[in-house]
């Protein structure tokens, strides 16, 4: 069995990733609170996928790790206005089957994946820098 | 869970000889992962504070360095915000012929030698150098105020 990465030492990690630049481009995440040794509260930013309703848009978001992650996935919040099946209006519910392998980015990217999928990437959308 | 005998061996002896002033304890359900306590070392602006920290022994531990941070609050020019330590030999540096005893003893020295001219928290190295008592005032007071034991 493989060393399993205490919560902290993750978030750092995954903290890092974004300073070094070593993320995706189509997504963002930085600490809410530069001084907050738990690391509890994240900032994020999807780029809206191409070939969509949501394309050149920056949607924000809010990601809230609590002392159980990564055993339980961070809870989600749209800052920016979206019309997405999931988002009631502000909460998120469209994350299911999470492992302890992802990482906040693995659920950015699925959000952008999940925008640019089937009907949701025709439906109408809010006025660009809207917040909810 | 198999751990490797190197890691079995350093925790036995970190609690059958334990370091004077450095606690390390495993945890029950994560033995790669300690809970670990530091005292300032006298003569230090750190001195009669006790400072908590967590380590972590990654898979590939002893082919690369622990992973240990502050989780006490800290006044020091090689420590950030978030407790990350800028040291040396958990770097570049490292060698398996180390052992979570060195590296802590080596924390535990880094608190008596702040080294403001290899900075982690570039703002507290600022100080250090343009005003040294006042960065070690508040290195007091934040050790009053955050590491009391």
């Amino acid at each position: 069995m493989s060393a399993k990465v205490p919560r902290n030492f993750r978030l750092l990690e995954e903290l890092e990733k974004g300073e070094k630049g070593q993320g995706s481009d189509a997504c963002s995440l930085g600490l809410d609170d530069g001084n907050d040794i738990m690391m509890t509260n994240w900032n994020g930013t999807i780029l809206g996928p191409p070939h969509s309703v949501h394309e050149n848009r920056i949607y924000s978001v809010k990601l809230h790790c609590d002392e159980q992650y990564p055993d339980v996935p961070p809870t989600v919040q749209f800052l920016s206005r979206i019309n997405l099946p999931c988002v009631d209006p502000t909460k998120l519910q469209c994350l299911g089957n999470w492992k302890r392998e992802y990482t906040m980015e693995t659920v950015l990217l699925e959000l952008r994946r999940f925008m640019a999928s089937g009907n949701n990437k025709k439906l109408p959308q809010p006025p660009e820098g809207s917040t909810f | 869970m198999a751990l490797p005998k190197r890691i079995i061996k350093e925790t036995e002896r970190l609690v059958a000889e334990p370091v004077p002033g450095i606690q390390a304890i495993p945890h029950d359900d994560n033995l790669r992962y300690f809970d670990v306590s530091i005292h300032g070392p006298a003569q230090s602006p750190y001195e009669g504070g006790v400072f908590k920290l967590e380590l972590f022994l990654p898979e590939d531990y002893p082919m690369t360095p622990p992973k240990i941070r502050f989780l006490t609050k800290i006044y020091h020019p090689n420590i950030d915000r978030l407790g990350r330590i800028c040291l040396d030999v958990l770097k570049a540096n490292w060698s398996p012929a180390l052992q979570i005893r060195t590296i802590l003893l080596s924390i535990q020295a880094l608190l008596g030698a702040p080294n403001p001219d290899d900075p982690l928290a570039n703002d507290v190295a600022q100080r250090w150098k343009e005003d040294e008592p006042g960065a070690i005032a508040t290195a007091r007071e934040w050790t009053q105020t955050h590491a009391a034991p």
